[in-house]
């Protein structure tokens, strides 16, 4: 028998133990994760956050994985929003959204502007946080801009919304746990 | 106390333990004094021995059900009259079927019960008070009111 070729090169390099050696991510792109049967349209409670507890309707996955919903805002205070669909029961109630367009959304609606980040241009005396009045002028359109989509996009799902009862009242209201409530009981 | 509910021919049954739990059957023939042959057709019961301890009596019983009837001659009888139809019309039987009901409510139907059960309390209280103004505030007063839920 052949003696084995060695395929393992041995390099004149090694590591010492101080080097630490960061995490790097091999992937570079985010790989959507697979909806465990969530459609658009359908209602999903929000666990944690700030509005947890709170009845959104889903719109559609964005690109990096993440749920686009929207409270409609009106009715509880929920803007378009990115959600982790781990942090989402969803619920078998459905709201009809053939006339929502949240196509033009993506995941570079939610990304932070610089003004978002208050870097300042000033210098080093400027006061920490302070905008210059041409990046108060764009942060103002940016979120004209962003009322104006929110609008938009809540207009046909509140027509929609209005149309069976009891379902505004529904979506304003929290989703909460008492003391007799058994969750794993709970159909949802 | 006068018994009344017998272990015979033709009695439905609710059995109450084992994989069947919660369905209904009837008596076809009595084997000792501590087995039944029973035999649902049209409950999804299997004609099968049974211990009785296994049941509960019911105050129905099959008419035209004979010792040892096969299921064909159960089935026939059970197309002339069910009993199984009016044992769904007790009380017992309904508020089974209430709890079944209500295991089954999602999340929005929950919402919705919850602000009906408030609208009818609400109701409620309005009438009782103007029947108590209305009779001095002694009668007691039994308020009718609002709709029927779940």
């Amino acid at each position: 028998m052949p003696a084995k070729k060695r395929t393992v090169r041995i390099g004149n390099w090694y590591k010492s133990d101080d080097e630490k050696v960061h995490f790097i991510r091999k992937r570079k792109a985010p790989r959507p994760s697979k909806l465990r049967k969530i459609v658009p349209g359908q209602v999903l409670i929000l666990l944690s956050g700030r509005f947890q507890g709170k009845r959104v309707v889903f719109l559609k996955q964005l690109k990096s994985g993440l749920l686009l919903v929207t409270g409609p805002f009106k009715i509880n205070g929920v803007p378009l929003k990115r959600v982790n669909s781990a942090y989402v029961i969803p619920t078998s109630t459905k709201v009809d959204v053939t006339g929502v367009n949240a196509t033009q959304i993506d995941d570079d609606y939610f990304k932070r502007t610089q003004a978002q980040r208050r870097k300042n241009e000033q210098g080093f005396w400027a006061k920490r946080g302070e905008l210059t009045a041409e990046q108060q002028a764009t942060e103002k359109t940016r979120l004209e801009g962003k009322r104006n989509t929110q609008k938009s996009v809540d207009a046909a799902l509140i027509t929609a919304i209005k149309k069976t009862q009891l379902l505004k009242q529904y979506l304003g209201a929290r989703f909460t746990i008492g003391k007799t409530t058994r969750p794993h009981e709970l159909v949802f | 106390m006068v018994l009344t509910k017998f272990v015979e021919v033709g009695r439905v049954v609710k059995i109450n333990y084992g994989p069947q739990e919660g369905r209904l059957a009837t008596i076809v023939e009595i084997l000792n004094d501590k087995r039944v042959l029973i035999d649902g057709p049209t409950t999804g019961v299997q004609r099968q021995v049974i211990p009785i301890r296994r049941l509960t009596l019911t105050k129905f019983n099959l008419k035209g059900a004979t010792r040892g009837a096969r299921t064909g001659v159960i089935t026939k009888a059970i197309k002339k009259s069910d009993p199984f139809a009016q044992y769904a019309q007790t009380l017992a039987a309904k508020k089974v079927a209430k709890k079944v009901l209500r295991a089954k409510l999602n999340d929005f139907d929950r919402f919705r019960v919850m602000i009906l059960r408030k609208r009818r309390s609400a109701l409620l209280s309005t009438q009782l008070k103007t029947l108590k103004k209305s009779t001095g505030g002694k009668a007691q007063a039994q308020a009718k009111g609002g709709n029927k839920k779940k």
